[in-house]
């Protein structure tokens, strides 16, 4: 009987992660910009999405836009082209976090968006009020960027903050050991609870690459 | 292969299991999502290429498909549980698996084609569309599939035990052997019992068991005859579960290509896409095969019969049940 569970681990070795198939199939380069009011308070967040070579090409051509092939896109274009990622569903949470000491922060929807063509990348920024004033103090605001279905990879490449001077930012890569082990307790949980299926682990958030802000103020 | 080589695939799948439970792979994943990244970039660049006319750009084009496909099979996925699965759970030679997991891998390219020139291009759907069709339609039904070829292979285990439970110890009565040659397909270790039904199912149409009644045999439709049959179903079903789940990324190039009017490089590109995919699923057959006969070889001679309706039953419950998780993780 030894075998036989030699068997089943076999197969276990095979099927553990599935529910965490989706592979992404666009790449995005993000950057974060904290931005604080004059009164020491942070206001919102600017985010720059640069898009991988392969969506950007992809998205381009399907709109019939750049029919010359020379990666510059004409400014009638581009008016054509800005807010193409902009006409978010209700549901969409548009993929950035904020939390204060780990209590959520609720974000606006987007606005005064942006486009622009560089390089065979497309880039868009948007940007996100927080619903009120964030005071700081001395914790720290950390804004995630992550895909909770993880079709989108998010790297953070940058992080900013605007308007204050003694606050530092650091950008937190993800642990990918640590995220699994979340992913694996997280189907241990849902494994053992049918009524679980309805709100699936956000596993994605795990995953997340984050920018933290901590200022001295 | 002897035992000890046998047995070494099993503690191999079996400590790869762990490692991977664990978290261990992690920075291999990571390193996995980098050059994923790469490809797609890669592949932005190799259809520029073939539009600016570059000389070997097609080759490089398919080059670079073939590698995305192998990194987009890389981390677990539906074709692989299914194969792994029925590797385990059925006594099929490697060489069989292998061909499955090719001929799944092309079919799946072929229905992104089919998907993208039948239904995108004639019904004038856009990617969104025609990613939603393959996301929220097409994937839970093979899904569905997935889980009920699991379901079939746990049915037939627990048919195969049942079968075991009304002859206790017998040594070698007919009924064993019927038994046993029913868990086995026909190339096992006992060439004696496994040529003759063989070439006696070469010497008949593989037709239906009524056209072989009549036929005059007074035993009906050979062991070997209905294996090939159930054989073939098998691999329908196979087949069909996983390539009814077009790839995104084959979707992606395909709705690019046939848009800058190079639509023969796509479809070329979609297929090298399925090469690079079958090669990951045949590797995952070839582990699985291995472990598979690493633990018959822990068993002397009729152990090896008892075990193979467990492993057939726990490798079709493994599969529908992982298949069953995966819809509801999708819904």
């Amino acid at each position: 009987m030894r075998a036989v569970w030699a068997g089943v681990a076999g197969l276990a070795a095979l099927v553990v992660p599935l529910p965490a198939d989706a592979h992404p199939h666009i790449f995005i380069d993000a950057a974060i910009e904290v931005v604080f009011a004059l009164d020491g308070q942070a206001e919102g967040v600017r985010l720059r999405w640069s898009y991988d070579d392969f969506f950007s090409l992809t998205l381009v051509a399907e709109r019939g836009l750049d029919p010359d092939f020379d990666g510059v896109l004409t400014p009638e274009e581009l008016a054509q082209l800005n807010g193409f990622d902009m006409g978010w569903l209700p549901e969409f949470q548009g993929d950035t976090y904020a939390l204060l000491d780990s209590a959520p922060v609720a974000l606006s929807r987007p606005m005064d968006w942006t486009v622009a063509y560089e390089g065979g990348k497309l880039i868009s920024t948007h940007y996100r009020r927080f619903d009120a004033p964030v005071d700081l103090g001395a914790a720290a605001l950390v804004v995630q960027a992550y895909d909770p279905g993880y079709y989108t990879a998010y790297t953070v490449v940058d992080a900013t903050a605007k308007g204050r001077d003694d606050c530092t930012v650091e950008i937190f890569e993800l642990d990918r050991a640590a995220a699994d082990q979340i992913l694996q307790d997280a189907l241990a949980e849902f494994a053992g609870d049918e009524a679980a299926e309805a709100d699936f682990p956000a596993v994605g958030a795990a995953y997340a690459e984050e920018a933290r802000v901590i200022c001295e103020g | 292969m002897g035992r000890g080589a046998l047995m070494a695939g099993t503690v191999l799948a079996c400590g790869l299991g762990v490692v991977w439970a664990l978290g261990g792979l992690g920075p291999l994943q990571g390193w996995i999502l980098e050059q994923q990244r790469a490809a797609q970039s890669a592949l932005a660049g190799a259809v520029r290429a073939i539009k600016g006319g570059a000389p070997m750009a097609l080759a490089g084009l398919l080059a670079v498909c073939f590698a995305y496909g192998f990194l987009h099979a890389a981390g677990p996925g539906h074709g692989k549980l299914v194969i792994g699965g029925y590797a385990v759970g059925r006594r099929v030679p490697f060489g069989r698996l292998a061909g499955l997991a090719l001929v799944s891998s092309l079919a799946q390219a072929a229905v992104a084609v089919t998907l993208v020139y039948g239904v995108v291009a004639l019904l004038g759907l856009g990617r969104a569309e025609a990613e939603g069709l393959a996301e929220e339609v097409m994937a839970p039904v093979g899904t569905l599939m997935v889980a009920g070829v699991g379901l079939w292979l746990a049915w037939r285990g627990l048919r195969g035990l049942r079968g075991q439970a009304a002859q206790p110890g017998q040594g070698h009565g007919p009924a064993q052997h019927d038994n046993h040659a029913h868990h086995h397909h026909s190339h096992d270790h006992r060439p004696d019992h496994a040529h003759h039904p063989h070439d006696h199912a070469h010497g008949h149409s593989h037709a239906e068991g009524a056209v072989c009644d009549s036929c005059g045999h007074a035993h009906g439709p050979t062991l070997a005859e209905v294996q090939g049959l159930t054989g073939w179903r098998d691999a329908l079903a196979l087949i069909a579960g996983i390539a009814i789940r077009p790839c995104s990324g084959a979707l992606f190039l395909l709705i690019l290509t046939w848009q800058l009017g190079i639509a023969g490089a796509g479809i070329m590109g979609a297929f090298a896409m399925g090469l690079g995919t079958a090669m990951v699923t045949v590797a995952v057959a070839g582990m699985a095969v291995w472990a598979r006969e690493g633990a018959l070889a822990t068993l002397p001679g009729q152990g090896a019969a008892r075990l193979l309706p467990w492993l057939e039953l726990t490798a079709g419950l493994v599969v529908a049940l992982a298949a069953l998780m995966l819809l509801t993780a999708g819904l």
